[in-house]
């Protein structure tokens, strides 16, 4: 039965890696966008909907992105299932910011 | 806000059932562990009803509640080749649509 | 010994030291802009989260943990109700719809806790988890090999005692009441707090004291 990539219980595994480092300020802004789009004032999408599109990531992208790029990328997803943001809209705001930058 | 149906049901176990945790198929967005599935355990707690995260994880309107109970089980049942010693265990918490009495 | 999934994976670094790629940083600005033109997240929203969950640190539960070990009403209120509990002794208002159960830690039983399946954590007394407790590595070995996590972390537990491993799997959110320490009578509660380290309270590692 295959297992999603997520549901890693009893797989083989390394030495754990117990560095630590701060939060950076991008990691404090995807965490608390993320708090805020699932609390109950703006209930944009659930938790569990946020779980849901990470699992559905392909294993590739699950063990290579970093934890907050997950979040980030699911974000962008339901943000989009929902109607909220449109990927065209995305897109569009991406590239002015490049522009921006130049 | 999501709407939910409120499960007046009884818990079907209680505390000092024997259990057996079924063996699939995993439904979208499932929180029962693959290393559990199939493995015999006790339920030591009923934790309560809670929201179905598989609904939740798809923006349903109607989500139902279901038990929710803590399962204990001897690692030597999980695993074939547990390292450890006999008395060592795991528990987590598991929907009652995933178990079945032993 | 490698990853059967991911044969040419090293360790696992899923938490990067620096800011990410530009690309990721421009996404992440690109919706941050767009959710607070909208409405729906405004910036000002954003920076108090921010400092609201840097006040988030382990210390509170070092808190609990003390005035557990110093107070047998406190603890007997805190393993029956413990959100409750902890609101009312400290003049808290958390509230949170996961619930919180307290692991307490005996001769006969050592907890550990973990996620398997994502990265749950009782983040309304310990903050935000560490790097490791959400690796890969760390959710697949713990529930396979307890021992031999503990052993990395430098933590032995007796044969004699039972290592549970708890998975957190739905909304119920676990943190470990360790043992108190020996040699501790004469310390005052403060200074108890001082010995509570977070790996104490996730399972990890044990309190300890030396004169």
């Amino acid at each position: 039965m295959q297992r999603k990539v997520n549901d890693v219980g009893g797989l083989a595994g390394l030495t754990i890696n117990r560095e630590e480092h701060e939060q950076t300020f991008f990691e404090k802004r995807v965490d608390a966008m993320l708090m805020l789009l699932i609390s109950p004032k703006v209930e944009a999408f659930s938790v569990d909907s946020l779980r849901r599109a990470i699992e559905e990531s392909t294993t590739d992208d699950y063990s290579k992105r970093g934890y907050y790029d997950k979040w980030l990328y699911a974000i962008r997803q339901l943000l989009v299932e929902k109607g909220i943001l449109s990927d065209e809209e995305i897109e569009q705001r991406v590239s002015l910011i490049k522009h921006r930058k130049r | 806000m999501t709407d939910f149906q409120a499960n007046t049901t009884q818990p079907i176990f209680k505390v000092g059932d024997r259990i057996v945790v079924k063996s699939g198929p995993p439904e979208q967005h499932c929180r029962t562990p693959s290393y559990l599935r199939g493995i015999s355990g006790s339920v030591v707690e009923i934790m309560g009803q809670y929201q179905n995260p598989s609904q939740l994880a798809f923006h349903q309107t109607y989500v139902s509640k279901i038990w929710l109970y803590r399962v204990h089980f001897e690692q030597v049942d999980i695993w074939p080749t547990y390292s450890g010693p006999n008395g060592d265990t795991v528990e987590a918490d598991i929907y009652e649509h995933w178990l079945i009495p032993a | 010994m490698s990853h059967p999934d991911h044969p040419d994976h090293d360790h696992d670094h899923e938490e990067n030291a620096q800011e990410p790629a530009e690309d990721l940083r421009n996404l992440e600005q690109a919706i941050r802009e767009l959710l607070d033109e909208k409405g729906v997240v405004t910036s000002a929203q954003i920076s108090q989260q921010i400092d609201l969950q840097d006040s988030r640190t382990p210390s509170l539960g070092a808190k609990v943990v003390a005035k557990a070990w110093v107070n047998a009403e406190f603890k007997r209120e805190l393993l029956s109700k413990p959100l409750e509990t902890i609101n009312h002794f400290f003049n808290l208002s958390i509230s949170t719809p996961l619930e919180l159960v307290v692991l307490e830690n005996t001769p006969d039983v050592h907890n550990i806790v973990v996620c398997t399946l994502c990265s749950c954590y009782p983040r309304m007394l310990l903050g935000i988890p560490p790097a490791w407790y959400k690796s890969t590595d760390y959710r697949s070995r713990v529930v396979i090999e307890p021992r031999v996590v503990l052993a990395e972390f430098g933590t032995q537990i007796s044969d004699k005692t039972e290592v549970r491993v708890l998975d957190s799997t739905a909304d119920i959110r676990y943190i470990v009441l360790p043992m108190r320490p020996l040699g501790t009578d004469g310390l005052t509660e403060q200074q108890l707090e001082g010995l509570v380290t977070r790996d104490a309270m996730i399972g990890t590692a044990l309190p300890y004291f030396t004169e």
